[in-house]
């Protein structure tokens, strides 16, 4: 297959030769390995690459993938991280708007009608910024000889890849892993990989996320081999009975073979002490399903984040064990009960904060020391719950999540108020993805990744459809895939109170952003169909968080009200060095002379954007403490 | 023992000279206000305290478009005049004592207490006025009474507080109030105590604007170790306390006005530190929360423009209660 630039313009087109998305599991070749989470399976290509960047589509060096293309001029570039930061491509900060404000007349692909196509929009778009990556790996000892895929953990906004020359397949969806099976064009010594990173695509439209707007690879990639036997993916299932006494394991295994699928796997149940509860073993299949029953099962809560360990242990058919699948497994139980949500029985109060991921010195490619400080903050601070706002995280966050007791409401990667919300107003006559057929599968295939990679962390509680997106039979789409795949949890989407049709089909709980607390109360006080929840509130821009009492008052007096998501967690600004001073400081949007842009809008964080705590967070302390 | 000695009155031809035990004050006609504040040798005053009316805008003030209608504030805060001034010695009013009414006095006159009563004029349209009372007895402590005037038809405050500003930055600070930084919407979480602060830290919100309020503070001692005063070679720390007058007060203590905090759009566009900025508030108006585009603050947090408000405080004489 040959890659075709068109794609960009395409919205029906967003995945090309990515394997399916599955579960976040990892495999190891021992069981010491898996107990390290260090898999000699695995090898990172994070680093220095070779790069080049192009000011637009037109500019960029067609062709750089082929092994003998001439790349003396490319410069290097540190993987992850953004392009803009590295000092290619203007840094922007915008809200609502899409970041061609002013610059380009768009409109998305059929959204004024099925004639309307848009062709070459971006793949003529004289603003669309590439990069060209190029890295070389030759492959470790254990990788060798097994089947090895590539996993890119975020590349924002559209990607091609190459392998020694090969073209091997195309990926959007910014923020959500895209694997590649490399196995066919992989070969002994040195390989070559080229990544050809596009800032836009029609996937822009979707990811209208009010924060800086970047491109390139921000997020890790690695190499990882699949033994003989190996699982492509693990669905587990703890749940637990009536009585809350009895967990209910059930663990649906995928397995693959190299050659012939012979063999057997074993799966084992432990508690936190390393005790074996329950053991079975079972033939390699394709398929394979196993379960069990566990007395007196621990359940997993915020405040006792109990969590058992599973482990499976996959065997060829001459009985070698080849590979080791370790999973924390917390056992509990979401429902809605008389119209309230409730977890194991009792019902949830959400002491949440939305939390976009930010590093003042490396944007959205965090790192785990950000991650464990923002765990930490969240513990000090009664902060019970998180909103992935508004795309899927890095998948150590769900761990971490897990560990910790963070109840998450997991968001898959979508945004498009700019193409409904205009100066304030909703004017949806261009929403996408709306009820347009050609946006659908995008939609639907964000919804899946996000489920397929992250439906085995007990910390999800909640599926969210995305952002201000507005509603239509697109989101109820979204609404009905989790709801098919996932009895086990609850979805959210706010969007929904903007066009009320939709009602039935999409959101298990009332979803509002900064509506006054009065306002719930009357909501609250009408006998509604669902339960209420605050997707966003307490806006702490700059000095801000007065008044919150107002808020937290509505917990005691009616059961209905759950609580809700402080927007949001940490200022986006960006360190740079004064053009004055020469001393470090903090830059915000319209700083880069970016226009349009909606300025310190991004400054609306518990947290100053260098992590120190603003002092509204003793407020949100207190009151958060009060319902912990 | 109680102190006997009398308050010494220097009754000058522009000021009101007052002075103790360890203490000089000198209220400037001319000025509009105490002029001077000396304890121990060393001046506390810049210029004469003036009534605060404005407060940085915060985002949410100018989302919800507060400091739209309320705009009026920022220029009564940065140009309102005293238009009158009344002298009152041992609780006996006095006609202004400049010449030739003056000419009447010694240079070894002696009071229990004086008081002076400076009124502000506004510039709001319409105008109103605020009065500040200074009494002092005879260890030096000022008991500062100011008086508010509602009038119908003014805007919502910001604030309402009397602003001194002082040669030199604070080392620190040291209070009995509330930890960090409190509004009267979001005290909740503040921990009474006793709190020192290092210098006079402004919060980094990514576009200057309100911060370091301290609310229901029982008293704030201000440190200093530098001076002005050429003569004056020693950098032993020294301190001015404020201390509350029958009920709690708020307060905060920057190295900046409002309106310098106003005009920047980042940190470092902020002057270098170079005085403090002590300010004490009668009234504060909440910071709100709901959002940052058009929720008001909640009305309980409003500060009335037509309606009269009082506060007072004290600053410690040279004699410690």
């Amino acid at each position: 297959m040959k890659a075709e630039i068109s794609w960009l313009d395409d919205p029906q087109t967003f995945r090309i030769n990515q394997l399916p998305a599955h579960s976040d599991h990892r495999g190891y070749q021992s069981v010491d390995e898996a107990a390290e989470h260090e898999s000699s399976l695995v090898q990172s290509l994070d680093g220095t690459w070779e790069f080049a960047f192009a000011k637009d589509p037109q500019h960029r060096p067609v062709g750089f993938y082929e092994p003998d293309f001439d790349r003396s001029d490319f410069d290097q570039l540190a993987v992850p991280g953004h392009i803009e930061l590295a000092g290619y491509g203007q840094i922007q900060y915008i809200n609502t708007a899409y970041p061609w404000e002013g610059k380009h007349y768009r409109r998305p692909a059929y959204s004024m009608g099925a004639d309307h196509p848009e062709k070459g929009m971006f793949s003529q778009d004289p603003d669309n910024t590439v990069g060209s990556y190029v890295k070389s790996f030759t492959l470790a000892p254990a990788l060798q000889n097994k089947r090895v895929s590539i996993e890119f953990d975020g590349v924002e906004q559209a990607m091609y890849l190459w392998l020694n020359g090969h073209f091997v397949g195309y990926a959007e969806d910014s923020f959500s892993r895209s694997e590649f099976d490399l196995t066919p064009y992989l070969q002994d010594g040195e390989n070559l990989l080229a990544v050809e990173v596009f800032k836009h695509s029609t996937a822009a439209f979707l990811e209208d996320q009010d924060m800086f707007r970047f491109s390139g690879i921000f997020r890790s990639v690695r190499l990882a081999a699949k033994p003989a036997l190996h699982v492509e993916d693990l669905t587990i299932r703890a749940n637990v009975d009536d009585a809350f006494v009895t967990g209910d394991l059930q663990v649906a295994l995928q397995l693959s073979a190299a050659d012939k699928l012979a063999g057997s796997v074993k799966v084992s149940l432990l508690d936190d002490s390393g005790q074996p509860l329950w053991t079975a073993e079972d033939e390699a299949a394709s398929d394979l399903k196993l379960a069990t029953t566990i007395n007196h099962v621990h359940l997993w809560n915020h405040h006792d984040p109990y969590l058992y360990h599973l482990q499976v242990e996959v065997l060829d058919a001459a009985g070698h064990l080849v590979e080791v699948v370790p999973y924390q497994v917390g056992f509990r139980r979401v429902e809605m009960k008389d119209k309230i949500m409730q977890l194991n029985g009792h019902r949830i109060i959400l002491n949440g904060v939305n939390r976009h991921e930010w590093d003042a010195h490396r944007g959205r490619a965090v790192t785990m020391e950000d991650m464990l400080h923002d765990q930490l903050v969240f513990k000090e601070n009664h902060i019970n719950a998180v909103r992935t706002c508004h795309y899927p995280d890095q998948d150590a966050w769900y761990d971490l999540c897990d560990l910790n007791g963070i109840y998450m409401m997991a968001e898959n990667n979508l945004e498009t108020h700019g193409t409904w919300q205009k100066m304030g107003a909703v004017e949806p006559s261009y929403n996408v993805p709306g009820s347009l057929p050609q946006w659908q599968l995008a939609v639907l295939d964000r919804a899946k990744s996000n489920y397929e990679m992250f439906k085995n962390h007990p910390a999800v509680l909640f599926w969210s459809l995305g952002n201000e997106a507005y509603a239509g039979d697109n989101i109820a789409a979204m609404d009905k895939f989790y709801h098919d795949v996932d009895p086990t949890r609850l979805t959210h989407y706010e969007g929904v109170c903007r066009n009320r049709v939709y009602a039935d089909r999409i959101s298990d709980m009332e979803s509002m952003m900064y509506d006054p607390p009065r306002e719930i109360e009357k909501y609250l006080q009408n006998d509604p169909d669902k339960p209420f929840v605050n997707c966003e509130y307490m806006h702490d821009m700059g000095n801000s968080i007065g008044g919150m009492n107002s808020y937290i008052d509505l917990i005691d007096k009616y059961p209905m009200y759950q609580g809700g998501f402080i927007w949001d967690y940490i200022d986006q600004a960006l360190w740079v060095k004064d053009e004055v001073t020469g001393k470090p400081v903090l830059r915000y949007g319209g700083d880069f002379d970016d226009r349009h842009s909606d300025y310190e809008f991004s400054g609306d964080g518990l947290l100053f954007a260098d992590r120190t705590p603003k002092p509204a967070l003793q407020e949100v302390d207190y009151y958060y403490g009060q319902h912990d | 023992m109680a102190n006997t000695t009398k308050l010494n009155v220097i009754f000058g031809d522009v000021t009101l000279g007052l002075s103790g035990p360890g203490f000089h004050y000198i209220f400037a006609y001319d000025r509009g206000g105490l002029e001077s504040l000396v304890q121990y040798g060393k001046e506390w005053l810049y210029r004469t305290p003036k009534p605060a009316f404005w407060r940085a805008t915060t985002d949410n003030d100018r989302g919800n478009g507060f400091s739209n209608k309320s705009a009026a504030w920022l220029g009564a805060d940065l140009f309102s005049a005293c238009t009158n001034i009344e002298v009152a010695v041992d609780g006996q009013s006095i006609p202004l004592p400049i010449a030739p009414e003056n000419n009447k006095y010694s240079d070894h006159e002696t009071a229990e207490t004086v008081a002076i009563t400076f009124t502000y004029t506004t510039t709001t349209v319409p105008a109103t006025t605020v009065t500040v009372t200074y009494t002092v007895d005879a260890v030096g402590k000022i008991t500062v009474a100011t008086h508010y005037n509602g009038v119908a038809g003014l805007p919502e405050l910001p604030v309402l507080g009397l602003r001194f500003v002082m040669p030199t930055p604070a080392t620190g600070f040291d209070y009995v109030g509330l930890s960090g930084e409190t509004y009267p919407d979001r005290m909740a979480g503040g921990r009474p105590g006793t709190y020192h602060v290092e210098g006079m830290p402004v919060t980094p919100y990514m576009v200057p604007q309100e911060c370091g309020m301290h609310m229901d503070n029982d008293w704030v001692t201000v440190t200093r170790a530098t001076t002005q005063n050429n003569a004056d070679p020693d950098h032993a720390p020294y301190s001015l306390t404020v201390r509350q007058a029958g009920k709690p007060f708020a307060f905060s203590c920057l190295p900046y006005t409002p309106e310098e905090l106003e005009n920047a759009t980042h940190l470092e566009e902020l002057p270098a530190e170079r005085r403090t900025v002590l300010t004490v508030y009668g009234a504060t108006r909440g910071v709100g929360g709901i959002d940052s585009w058009g929720a008001d603050v909640e009305p309980q947090y409003h500060v009335a423009g037509d309606q009269d408000h009082d506060f007072s405080f004290v600053i410690d004489g040279t004699v410690k209660y």
